[in-house]
């Protein structure tokens, strides 16, 4: 078959637009990223324009302890906030599966608080944070606890943090569970019951691994968002108390839009890309979710 | 009826009445907060039972400020959507429809535009804009936007392409249309629920953006939630007429989820992996 056929001419005219977008709007700002990522470019000296300074930038990142103190806390709360959020988000959707009267209503309520602008939602949780006036510290006094410092103290500021994130996107989860659970063949389930097997053990052995492409689809997209979260963080710690809130997404924030170090900041976000395209990519390989069936014609 | 069936009954029933109070609570509380005085909101304990008022509400119709970022939002959110879906639907279909060398890849590397942290398109962004004079500007946005949501649009639309039934499309073709017209005439309306909801969520992420449109606007584009985190800055302590402002510019995103909420799972269900 030759290359110049109708059908390839309808394939390239209908990738070429976005193509074309995406190239503009991602691949060249990156270059011009990376550029900046080499140079000393600042706001505050404009007058000294870009000068190259090599991978001094990158040197200077790696070997303050600030890159490595953010680094962990950014993956303290990616690590705690998806998993809770997997275990909790596939909990609601199995138990609503096997609810059949109350699903409608509930998976309306459920997504809500996907719906709420992060910013409001996030000033909702700083008010109920609030340790005089606020409502968790009364329902905590209620019952007889004494009232914590939620936003105050380093380790609970940032518990305080993964709390709001898991209130946002655990919906996100269930909904795709969901939508696997619904699209899942009947017979092995029948056939397991028919074998005596109790609900805990077929849920292990048959719903789970049939689940899994939903799973990994649903974690991947949360783990890259949860990297780079923002706004929660900006909104109810400011990446305090301290630094110890502050994720790389916030570090880079503030050399780059506050210090104006725009070349410092273009190579800190150069090296948080690279490690969240490494770890998809390993994530990707190893669940294999990409092999998706591709209708020939 | 066992006795170890009722248990899990209860306690399954338990579970999704607890989880339904978790997510409703924090809304809830924003919008009674918004119906108090400013007085109540700073008592201790926490006032639970009050006389709900509109005043918080009548206070900032009236303030230019608020109408501005609203329309703002609604310009940048709806130019974002339209673009996303405009661009983004072809290359789906092309992409679900067709094998061709590298499709993985394509498919891939458009994942990988959306792994980005926003953070490093935006200083290059910053640069550029400044430089272009598009910085605070609703063009501006909506084009940082669409870097964010092209790649939403392709891949849910790709797993929803993937599962159309194929013979319609085949009997197309041996009805001799091109494939163009195929696409247009016979795989977009069968694909109208998923691009609804496609479409919400595309204008939902774009109101809800934050980091972008603090960085790429100042006051004549700026967003919604940009104006709240301003607002959340400069007066803590007016917290009734805060949630006020909140509620009021967050009402759209309900609007458009209340009516359109079946779509919305239905389309993502359906289409959302494969």
């Amino acid at each position: 078959m030759k290359f110049v056929n109708k059908k390839n001419i309808f394939i390239i005219l209908m990738l070429l637009p976005s193509t074309f977008l995406l190239l503009g709007l991602t691949i060249f700002p990156f270059v011009v990223g990376l550029i900046l990522g080499f140079t000393d470019f600042s706001l505050i000296r404009p007058q000294n324009g870009m000068r190259g300074v090599g991978f001094e930038n990158y040197i200077e990142i790696f070997t303050t302890e600030e890159f490595w103190i953010s680094f962990k806390t950014t993956l303290i709360f990616t690590f705690f906030a998806v998993t809770i959020q997997l275990i909790l988000g596939t909990l609601m959707a199995v138990l609503l599966h096997h609810n059949s009267k109350t699903a409608p209503i509930m998976r309306a309520l459920y997504l809500l608080p996907l719906a709420v602008t992060p910013v409001a939602a996030t000033f909702s949780f700083r008010m109920m944070f609030n340790p005089s006036l606020g409502v968790f510290n009364f329902f905590l006094e209620s019952s007889g606890f004494a009232p914590l410092a939620w936003l105050s103290k380093p380790d609970l500021a940032l518990i305080s943090l993964i709390i709001v994130d898991i209130w946002q996107w655990t919906p996100f989860i269930m909904l795709i569970v969901a939508g696997g659970l619904a699209s899942l063949p009947n017979e092995p389930f029948e056939s397991a019951k028919v074998d005596g097997a109790g609900d805990i053990q077929i849920f292990f052995h048959h719903t789970l691994p049939l689940l899994k492409p939903y799973l990994a689809l649903a974690v991947i997209f949360r783990i890259i968002d949860a990297f780079k979260t923002f706004d929660i963080i900006y909104v109810l710690t400011g990446g305090g108390p301290g630094i110890s809130t502050r994720t790389l997404n916030l570090m880079a924030y503030r050399y780059g839009m506050e210090y104006l170090e725009l070349g410092y900041a273009a190579s800190f976000a150069i090296i948080m890309l690279l490690i969240i395209i490494l770890f998809s990519q390993i994530f990707l390989r190893k669940t294999n979710i990409y092999s998706t069936k591709v209708a020939r014609l | 009826m066992s006795v170890n069936y009722l248990i899990k009954k209860i306690m399954s029933y338990f579970f999704i009445l607890l989880f339904a109070v978790w997510c409703l609570f924090p809304i809830y509380w924003l919008l009674s907060t918004s119906l108090k005085t400013n007085l109540q909101t700073n008592s201790k304990p926490p006032v639970f039972i009050f006389k709900p008022i509109l005043d918080n509400y009548k206070l900032i119709i009236q303030d230019f400020d608020i109408w501005h970022i609203f329309f703002n939002s609604l310009i940048i959110a709806s130019g974002t959507t339209f673009f996303s879906l405009f661009f983004g639907v072809p290359a789906a279909y092309a992409l679900a429809k067709f094998k061709f060398k590298g499709n993985t890849d394509f498919s891939f590397w458009i994942l990988t535009t959306r792994m980005a942290p926003p953070i490093a398109m935006l200083i290059p962004f910053y640069v550029m804009y400044n430089k272009l004079g598009i910085l605070d500007t609703h063009i501006g946005l909506i084009l940082a936007h669409i870097s964010l949501n092209l790649s939403l649009v392709v891949w849910i639309m790709r797993g929803f392409f993937e599962d159309l039934p194929k013979d319609i499309e085949e009997s197309s073709y041996i009805d001799g249309a091109s494939y163009f017209s195929t696409f247009y005439r016979i795989s977009l309306p069968i694909s109208r629920n998923g691009i609804v909801a496609v479409g919400i969520l595309c204008f939902l992420f774009s109101w809800n953006e934050f980091l972008m449109a603090l960085i790429l606007t100042d006051d004549s584009a700026k967003t919604v939630p940009v104006g709240i985190s301003k607002f959340v800055g400069f007066q803590l302590i007016k917290w009734a007429e805060l949630a006020a402002s909140a509620i009021f510019m967050i009402m759209p995103i309900f609007i458009f989820l209340v009516f359109f909420q079946k779509q919305l799972i239905k389309g993502l269900t359906m289409g959302a992996i494969k």
